[in-house]
Formats: structure tokens, sequence, C-alpha cells
């Protein structure tokens, strides 16, 4: 287990997280924020980066060969 | 009349017809059209306006998103990079990338995993960012195998978050058990 350290957030924000979470698959408010902030920061550096021309185009040749584009 | 505009969203493949379904069994105002007919791919249709090519007329900004305010509408992700200034309530979905390949290999033949596995998961995180950084976009992350799991529990947590519209019952009846067969080994045991 990856060594963990305490965050504080707003109990308002917290109570608002218990309610989404209360029947889905996490398992706790700490493992949902986790989820969202490594979605978020996880590789941040390409995440800042926009895509470049040669990925726009493969994005695109999947969405036409997939049919959702012309 | 409702002030916001519902969107499916999700890779290609994650369950975006499926959440569709799921909606309109629900009692969901859900807008589609018979362009795009069902087939071995998705037998019970697609749900889609415009066959599918929505992402165009959003591109093009021809899109009139005025004209389905308080309707579900479904749009990949992709799209969503090109969504209006507006109010949006979006079911966002994902899946295992590796199960979404596999489902887009039967569709559109072979795929090099490996150049487009991490542009696929970029989009995904792209998209996911781009949707908490708007002030208009309120959205809930899905995930296709816990709604094949457990259609009920997933279905009553999307219900929540769109304020108690759906028939949570007729809703769950969408989910195909069937469905199961496809996702793989590892995910079966998360």
């Amino acid at each position: 287990m990856q060594d963990r350290k305490e965050i504080e957030i707003p109990s308002t924000l917290a109570k608002k997280i218990e309610e989404r979470i209360k029947d889905a698959s996490f398992k706790s408010v700490s493992e949902y924020i986790t989820y969202v902030l490594q979605e978020i920061i996880e590789n941040s550096e390409d995440e800042e980066e926009t895509f470049s021309e040669e990925e726009e185009e493969k994005i695109k040749e999947r969405l036409r060969a997939l049919g959702y584009l012309d | 009349m409702d002030e916001y505009n519902y969107i499916v969203s999700g890779l290609e493949r994650s369950g975006t017809s499926m959440m569709m379904q799921i909606l309109y069994r629900g009692g969901a105002a859900v807008a589609f059209d018979k362009s795009r007919k069902p087939d071995v791919n998705n037998p019970k249709g697609y749900f889609e306006l415009e066959g599918g090519k929505i992402i165009n007329r959003l591109m093009e900004g021809t899109f009139p998103m005025e004209r389905y305010k308080g309707k579900f509408i479904k749009i990949t992700a992709y799209g969503l990079k090109f969504l209006p200034e507006g109010k949006y309530k979006i079911v966002y979905m994902t899946r295992n990338l590796d199960e979404i390949m596999d489902s887009m290999e039967k569709m559109s033949g072979p795929i090099d995993r490996q150049a487009e596995k991490p542009l696929l998961d970029k989009l995904n995180r792209y998209i996911i960012r781009l949707m908490e950084k708007r002030d208009d976009i309120d959205y809930i992350i899905v995930k296709y195998n816990d709604v094949i799991r457990n259609p009920k529990k997933e279905i009553a947590r999307v219900n929540e978050f769109l304020g108690g519209m759906l028939d949570v019952d007729s809703a769950a009846k969408a989910v195909d058990p069937k469905l199961y067969r496809n996702v793989r080994e590892g995910d079966k045991n998360e």
C-alpha cells in the first residue's frame, strides 16, 4: 500500500461526495477523491498539452472508421 | 422548461448506447432518430441523432443544441471538445480500454493497439479534465462494468445525479446480462 497523507477538505464538500458515492463502487470519500485527482493530475505534463495534429488526425480516422465523423 | 441539455458521453464502445437505452427505458426524455439502424454491434440500436455525425455539426457550430433542452442526446467523447456554452448534465461512461478496443475491432477491423491505446487514454483524461474545468458542466462518471454487474445500484446513482427522473426498475431491464461475457477476466474480479 502506498504511503498516505491526510488532507483537509470542507465538510460540506465531503458530505456531497458521500452522497454521490453512497451506492457506487467507491468504498470511501478518500478513494473517490483519489480516483478523480488521479484522472486529472496523472501524467499532468501530457494533460497540459493539446493534441498534436497527428494525434487529432488519428482520433478522427478512428471516428470515421466507426461512423462517427464524415 | 428544463434548463439543462443532458448528454450521454464517453469513448466510442464504452457503453454510451447502453446508457441511452437505460435512460429511455427509465422514462427520461431521450432524443434520437432512425438514421443509424441497429446492427450486430448494437443490436438494440445506437440511440443517435444524425447517424451519429453530431460531431461534424458541433465542429461547424451548426448543431441546434437549444432544440434539445431537457432531453438526452448522445455525443461521444471527442465531440465534447466542441460543446458551445450552455448548461449541461453529462453521464460519462468509462470502460476498460482493452474491452473498448476489442469492441472497436469487431466493428471496424484491426487496430494498432500499441499506438491507439495511449491516445484513447489521453482523450479520455482530456475530456474528463475539460468537464471538470467547465463551470457549465455537471457530470457523473459511470463505469460500464459496474452497470453490468449491478444495474440497479448504478442506475440508482445516476438517477440521484439527475434529480430522480428515472424509474430505476424499468431502466435496469435495458441491461442485458449477456454483456457480462464481454468483460475481461481481470475485471470480473475487481
